[in-house]
Order: structure tokens, then C-alpha cells, then sequence
């Protein structure tokens, strides 16, 4: 029988449906018996959606207008040599 | 999950970024760049990973030439970031450390009794809407803090699969780890989220 710690170790894996069929019956059987499991799986999906939903990362200003710089040289090295290539 | 199908707007990027337009690549280089990064830093320290992405960029302007479109534009500036850093751990003869070998958090383990059973269950219930939850300022500086400070391999993992929303076996392949290692690492950042949250929520404390 699936126990409440075997629900948490797989509990992303069912949030995400990698599980199999037997696996995932096994999974909800639980769930509708346990409340405290019901609250943690929506818990952790609620994080998930958080994850999903906050910035995807963000990369400061001043390491973005270096990259800039870089691809502008660059591109005006190709422009002067009127070449695809390098 | 998105579609590797290219949408309109990201055709036109690609065409742009073809033609070499300088306005194009500052567009790219802004969508981009933080996904870039989080990729390098699944190899790299924060310095090398900068790096590595500067210099994809730079590889990209002739690279892009030849892009035909079997990928998503963001799949396959990962997948050059991720060969590129591949190089460099293979030159510097390393490899990244990884611990697949517990799935659950300890902080989440001793929550549970002999039996199996919750000693310490969860005791609130999130609220679902995600946004709603965003909108404590407060709640996504604590998000940002623990997200910086979650192994390297971990963050990576779950920034490509949640945030930039790569399907897994994208992940699986721009990290280079197999499926079963992808669910662990995603499975023990998600865990972390969970147990910041109750926390942020049982005290309002970060």
C-alpha cells in the first residue's frame, strides 16, 4: 500500500503525469483517503504554477549591454568585410 | 508546454537576425540571455558563465545563417550554450557533481513518521492562483533569494523546465542528464519552493 512519505517521493511525477497507469491509480486511491496528502500535492503544484509564473530569471543590465557591445563589434567587423563568414 | 512549431514573431527574429540587424539582436539578446545563462550556470561558476553566453552570441551572428528552423529559436541557442560548456569542462578534464541519489528533501523526510505516515503535515493550503501569490512583492523577493541560493544543477533544471518551459527531453538534453535525474533534481527544487512558501506563509518571514 502507498504510503503518505512513497506519495511525496513521486508527488512531482504525478503533478507532471510521468506516471504509469497502476502507479497513478495508486497515487489518487491514496488521495482520496488522505487529506494531509491532498493539501501537500496542491501545495506543490501551487509551486510549480509560482515557479512557472515568476520572472524566468532575470540577467542584470550591465551584463546585457556587454553582450551589446560585443555583437555590435562583431557585426560591424562583418559589415566592413562584406562576408558571411569570418 | 510551447510547441517547437516557430511563431510569427519568432520567424521574423530569425530573419532579422539573418539580415544582421543590430535592433534584432538587442531584442534577442534581452529574451534570450537569461535562459542562456541559466543553462551555463548548470556547468559553470557565474563568471565563465557570462562568458560562455557573450561568446555564443558572438558564434550566433554567422551560426544563425545556417539555423533552418528544426528547433525553437531558445532550443537551439540552449543547445550551442550547452555544447559550449560541455567543451570547456571536457578541456578543463571536470565534470558537474550531481546527488540523485535522495529524492526527498531531509526537510521534508523527517516530517514523516516510522511508518510512513505525516508526523508534520502541511498545515495551510497555497493559494492556487499563482498570480495571486505573486503579488506579494515581499513573497518574490523570498522566491528570487531561494531561488539564487539552490544548487546550480537544480535551478538550472527547474528554470529550462518551469520558467522557460522546455519539454524534458530538451532538458534532459541541453543538461545532459538522463530523464530519471531530471525528475529528481526538478522534484527536490520544486520540495524546496513548497517548504519556502509554507514558511513565507505560516510566518510571513523569508
Amino acid at each position: 500500500m502507498l504510503m503518505c512519505r512513497d506519495l511525496a517521493e513521486i508527488a512531482s511525477d504525478y503533478i507532471d503525469g510521468e506516471l504509469n497507469g497502476r502507479q497513478n491509480l495508486s497515487v489518487k486511491i491514496h488521495l482520496m483517503m488522505c487529506k494531509d496528502c491532498r493539501t501537500f500535492i496542491g501545495n506543490l503544484r501551487a509551486s510549480s504554477n509560482l515557479l512557472s509564473a515568476h520572472s524566468s530569471g532575470k540577467a542584470d543590465e550591465e551584463f546585457l549591454r556587454r553582450i551589446d557591445e560585443r555583437v555590435a563589434e562583431a557585426l560591424s567587423v562583418r559589415k566592413n568585410n562584406g562576408s558571411d563568414s569570418e | 508546454m510551447e510547441t517547437e512549431v516557430q511563431s510569427e514573431s519568432e520567424a521574423s527574429l530569425i530573419e532579422a537576425l539573418k539580415r544582421r540587424d543590430s535592433t534584432a539582436y538587442q531584442k534577442a539578446v534581452r529574451d534570450y540571455s537569461p535562459g542562456m545563462l541559466a543553462v551555463a550556470r548548470f556547468y559553470l561558476d557565474h563568471s565563465s558563465a557570462e562568458e560562455v553566453v557573450q561568446d555564443c552570441w558572438v558564434t550566433v551572428i554567422d551560426a544563425v545563417q545556417k539555423f533552418e528552423g528544426r528547433s525553437g529559436l531558445k532550443t537551439w541557442l540552449h543547445r550551442i550554450v550547452a555544447n559550449r560548456c560541455k567543451n570547456r569542462l571536457r578541456a578543463a578534464n571536470r565534470e558537474v557533481a550531481t546527488d540523485f541519489s535522495e529524492t526527498l528533501e531531509p526537510e521534508l523526510a523527517n516530517r514523516f513518521n516510522s511508518t510512513g505516515r505525516w508526523d508534520l503535515p502541511p498545515k495551510l493550503q497555497f493559494h492556487e492562483s499563482a498570480d495571486t501569490l505573486l503579488e506579494n512583492g515581499a513573497l518574490s523577493d523570498c522566491l528570487d533569494k531561494h531561488l539564487s541560493s539552490l544548487p546550480e544543477t537544480q535551478r538550472s533544471a527547474l528554470m529550462l523546465y518551469e520558467a522557460h518551459q522546455h519539454k524534458s527531453d530538451d532538458v534532459c538534453n541541453i543538461l545532459d542528464v538522463s530523464a530519471s535525474n531530471l525528475r529528481v533534481l526538478l522534484h527536490r527544487a520544486r520540495q524546496k519552493i513548497f517548504l519556502m512558501v509554507e514558511t513565507f506563509q505560516e510566518t510571513g518571514e523569508c
